[in-house]
């Protein structure tokens, strides 16, 4: 038994997946608190307000890998993965949502830590896609960036990040 | 169940219907639910219940229902629900909710995208995984035996349905959240082909988009907050057989039972507002209620003119408040309903003050 959806990206979304194609992480920053989402979502959660095109922010793509789980994978029928692999969420600069489902790389999975400062890894241009951007769940980045690797600055400390775990 | 306390509709709001929304289900909520927060003139932080009814199997995402909290605001945290069901229901919850007397004001909303999804699968799921799912037997083929059980009966003809789609069509025209709208002439729609025999197209809803939100107040909150408050006179809902073929399909007698308990007597009604969301339920509901031929049934065109799925019902009573906020209506009836060819009913009876 399968059932079948298809929906257009949502307008905001849309202009999301386009930045993205070009290299660019934008968000929306809430007219009433500040708040910035990355993607936005055409509205701030906190506030119920909407946000616009023009509430549109660029944000960096350096941030700061705020959790994480080492996934170790059970081969059961459907699991592709066979190694440990990293899947963080990332405080990018610039934004108040986290990314999450982040792959981490350039460091060995015993010295990843909450604080570490970690900047994106874009795929080269022509092998950049947005297909597995869809309206249901919060947006994703993989088909742009590889992954996140250390920059080598300082960690952040805890207290500069300890909202924004999940 | 009667009314235990006064409570009352004070507020609402819709989003017009359409095939296919280019927002979000949460998107289209949150202008939705300020509108009808505002409409009531309450701070969503004053609320003190929500529910919310919708179903994560239209717009195709596990927990889709928790973003669409996002537009009622969660934070400060709130005392909320839901329901995988009609935003009706939400209302029944939050109505129940708001007699235990310790909260004055509740917000429901109702919402629906089934755009993105096909109706042909999706629907199917709902019926028993033995013998009627694996047979895909969807909405519009079910719908198809229900109406040829009433031709058989007896009880109605193929016109009588075209006569129920050319007055929903037309009375639509007057209604801004329609999407189908038409002045038909009943020969040339008996002239159409079968689309699920005896059903032809105009029998059919049309496939929607839509949110719609109520704020419901007590007492003299409600007074407070609306000029003339659409006061709950009685809310019921009750349900039929899972299994349709144990069922005679040309009747409801839980809508029948669910008026009675609601309180509604058969007395004069200024508006009935029924979830006939195929032509030949219009006739059945009609019956089952007890509802004179001259009866102002579905004046905002019904489910025939915009068939939101998990909406329909709450704009139902939306449609049948608003005339009795307005000053329209002093008595509206309105019907919401759920499961397969009219399984479970709702009736909510609308009272202004005068």
């Amino acid at each position: 038994m399968s059932l079948t959806y298809e929906e257009p990206l949502t307008p905001n979304l849309e202009r999301f997946a386009d930045a993205l194609m070009d290299g660019r992480l934008t968000g929306h920053k809430c007219p009433s608190c500040g708040r910035v989402y990355v993607p936005g979502r055409g509205y701030c959660p906190m506030c119920v307000v909407e946000t616009t095109d023009a509430d549109e922010v660029e944000v960096s793509d350096r941030g700061t890998l705020t959790g994480f789980t080492i996934v170790t994978p059970v081969q059961y029928y459907g699991q592709k993965e066979t190694q440990p692999f990293v899947w963080a969420s990332v405080l990018l600069d610039g934004a108040n949502s986290t990314l999450g489902g982040q792959e981490i790389s350039g460091i060995a999975h015993d010295e990843i830590r909450s604080g570490l400062r970690v900047k994106a890894v874009w795929r080269a241009p022509n092998e950049r896609s947005t297909s597995d951007i869809s309206n249901r769940g919060w947006g994703s980045v993989g088909g742009a960036i590889d992954s996140f690797e250390p920059t080598g600055e300082p960690d952040l400390p805890r207290e500069k990040y300890e909202e924004h775990i999940f | 169940m009667r009314r235990t306390s006064d409570i009352a509709i004070v507020g609402f709001a819709q989003t017009p219907s359409m095939r296919r929304a280019e927002r979000s289900e949460v998107q289209l909520l949150v202008p939705t639910i300020t509108e009808a927060l505002q409409s009531a003139g309450v701070d969503r932080r004053d609320i003190g219940f929500t529910c919310a009814g919708s179903c994560d199997y239209l717009t195709g995402g596990p927990f889709a229902f928790v973003s669409n909290l996002e537009a009622a605001g969660a934070w400060p945290p709130i005392s909320e629900s839901h329901v995988e069901m009609d935003g009706a229901w939400a209302l029944y919850e939050a109505w129940v909710r708001l007699q235990h007397g310790d909260i004055d004001t509740a917000l429901v909303f109702g919402s629906g995208k089934s755009s993105p999804s096909r109706p042909s699968e999706v629907w199917p799921q709902q019926l028993d995984p033995y013998y009627l799912a694996p047979l895909g037997v969807d909405p519009v083929s079910l719908a198809g035996i229900q109406a040829r059980a009433l031709l058989d009966a007896g009880k109605a003809t193929e016109r009588d349905f075209a006569e129920v789609a050319v007055r929903s069509r037309r009375r639509a025209q007057s209604n801004p959240n329609a999407q189908v709208t038409a002045d038909d002439d009943v020969e040339a729609l008996l002239a159409a082909p079968y689309v699920s025999a005896p059903l032809r197209r105009h029998d059919l809803p049309p496939i929607s988009d839509a949110a719609a939100a109520v704020v419901l107040a007590r007492g003299d909150r409600a007074r407070e907050l609306c000029e003339r408050p659409a006061w709950i006179r009685g809310l019921d809902h009750r349900i039929e057989v899972h299994q349709p073929g144990m069922r005679d399909l040309t009747t409801s007698p839980s809508t029948t039972l669910a008026a009675r308990k609601a309180g509604f007597d058969g007395g004069p009604l200024d508006v009935a507002e029924l979830s006939a969301t195929f032509s030949p339920q219009e006739l059945i509901l009609r019956d089952a209620l007890g509802l004179e031929e001259s009866a102002n049934v579905n004046p905002s065109g019904g489910p025939l003119a915009a068939n939101p799925v998990m909406a329909t019902g709450l704009i139902r009573i939306i449609e049948a408040a608003s005339r009795v906020i307005a000053g329209d209506a002093r008595r509206g009836l309105a019907h919401a309903t759920g499961g397969q060819l009219l399984q479970h009913n709702l009736v909510c009876l609308l009272e202004g003050e005068e």
